[in-house]
């Protein structure tokens, strides 16, 4: 996973790219951290660069949401497609984490 | 664990065995009183590499200190002989002079751990001793805690089997109520966090229950004997689909954290009434395989498990007829991280199962994973489960 943000702006986008597996914990805290310091509104996840995600993935946008939600932001997700998108309509997370 | 404690603390040089091995009296001598001053008493020596490989198969050595140029046996062949027979991690000193340049590469090539220089620094010779012995001390240490934690995983590793139920408990609540049912499982790391159950409803019907806790290995195994424990205790849900994946829902949204999360599917069967309701959390679709061949992918969807404590799940029904079958699965059975494009589709994996099932239910599984990916022990990345139920088994 990569991901790319010029971390200003309302909202703040995130490109997130490539596949988003359990392997990419650590990244993926990285990046957690840095919203957190650093965008302290709304944020959005674009994942149109994204191919893949497994559950440790879900689980980190969960995480990433819980986060950004209790310190007052609100996370959106866009541009899935693909496997991606089958995994998101699957795991229902829209009624987590709005999409679109 | 204490793997990591103190390198000096375990210096304890009185305990550790050397064997040095020269043809000359006089060296021998002199690396034995260098080792004596600082400290080590368990000393023995061998004139030549036959006397070392001799004393090595009736004694064990914490370090050799090896000479190249011997009679009968040089340095070079007890290297290989210790290396091809006696002991892989005994590590092996070899003294080289200075004529001796290409020795180093060919001793280190044989399987010397370390080389010194003749003629010999005592200062050095005790250092890389003291520093062998050591890093000798370290990787047992590694070896008897990796060995402690295989035994538990072991352990925990039959536990968790015995969680599922076996052949006879499954037919034991299916037969009488008109069906049957093959279940395979496999964990990727010995312990996994895929579950699956069958529960007696009532006289004529039955449930079944599959649940994938996100991650794998122990936290997930942990998770999943959670799961086991709060789904003894919902028994008036039995009946009710989505009232049963709300409940489990509900315990376990404050137990797992934050990131984690499960995918489930919940049925209750009437193989009588040929009808089946059902209440999903994410899991992948079940097929519907019938009788004529056609099949389809159970429509119904719910988020999640563990998100979200007030989340609401609708229950779901299906025709089963007599000659179709359910087949329900993990996500690691059409999942491919390592090469997307071999991911399966459910068309994949209808093809493969209707063409299996037909077979008869004798090794199906078996038959299955060898059809879709070519051989039965095929390696996961993820725990993988899955369940065929048929109806009216006879």
């Amino acid at each position: 996973m990569e991901y790319r943000s010029e971390f200003t702006g309302s909202p703040v986008v995130v490109m997130i790219e490539g596949v988003l597996t359990f392997d990419d914990h650590e990244r993926f805290r990285e990046l957690v951290g840095t919203l957190a310091d650093q965008a302290p509104g709304p944020v959005v996840f674009d994942l149109s660069g994204l191919t893949m995600i497994d559950s440790a993935g879900i689980g980190m946008l969960i995480m990433a949401n819980d986060r950004i939600v209790k310190r007052g932001g609100g996370l959106r997700l866009r541009g899935v497609s693909g496997q991606v998108a089958k995994v998101v309509e699957l795991s229902r997370i829209e009624q987590l984490i709005p999409i679109g | 664990m204490d793997v990591a404690h103190s390198q000096s603390e375990h210096h304890e040089p009185a305990r550790d065995r050397i064997l040095i091995v020269d043809d000359q009296a006089s060296s021998r001598l002199l690396i034995g009183s260098v080792l004596e001053a600082a400290g080590y008493t368990r000393l023995a020596y061998a004139g030549d590499g036959v006397e070392a490989i001799e004393w090595l198969a009736a004694n064990t050595a914490d370090i050799v200190i090896l000479d190249i140029r011997m009679p009968r046996m040089d340095g070079f062949e007890v290297c290989r002989e210790i290396r091809g027979r006696l002991a892989l991690d005994l590590p092996i000193l070899v003294q080289t002079g200075i004529q001796e340049a290409d020795c180093r590469v060919d001793a280190f090539k044989v399987g010397a751990s370390d080389i010194v220089s003749k003629p010999l620094n005592p200062g050095e010779l005790v250092s890389r001793v003291r520093l062998h012995l050591e890093r000798r001390r370290m990787i047992g240490r590694l070896q008897r805690y990796q060995d402690r934690m295989e035994d538990e995983l072991r352990a925990a590793q039959s536990m968790q089997l015995a969680l599922l139920p076996g052949p006879e408990d499954v037919a034991e609540i299916l037969q009488p109520r008109g069906a049957a049912m093959t279940a395979f499982y496999r964990a990727s790391h010995m312990l996994g966090g895929d579950l699956w159950q069958v529960f007696p409803v009532d006289e004529t019907r039955f449930a079944v229950f599959m649940v994938d806790l996100s991650g794998h290995g122990v936290s997930a195994a942990i998770n999943a004997f959670r799961v086991n424990m709060i789904t003894a205790g919902l028994v008036q849900e039995r009946a009710e689909p989505a009232r049963w994946l709300a409940a489990l829902n509900r315990t376990l949204v404050p137990i797992l954290p934050v990131e984690h999360f499960a995918t489930a599917f919940y049925a209750v069967i009437d193989a009588g009434a040929g009808e089946m309701r059902y209440a999903v959390a994410g899991a992948p679709p079940p097929l519907i395989l019938r009788g004529d061949g056609r099949w389809e992918e159970l429509s119904g969807r719910g988020l999640i498990l563990g998100c979200l404590a007030d989340a609401e799940y609708e229950c779901f029904s299906a025709q089963l007829g007599p000659q179709d079958r359910l087949f329900a699965y993990s996500d690691a059975l059409y999942e491919d991280f390592e090469n997307p494009d071999a991911s399966l589709g459910a068309e994949d994996i209808a093809m493969a199962v209707q063409a299996e099932a037909a077979a008869g239910s004798d090794a199906f599984s078996a038959r299955l994973l060898t059809r879709l990916f070519g051989r039965p022990d095929a390696e996961f990345r993820d725990d993988l489960t899955f369940l065929l139920i048929g109806l009216n088994a006879s």
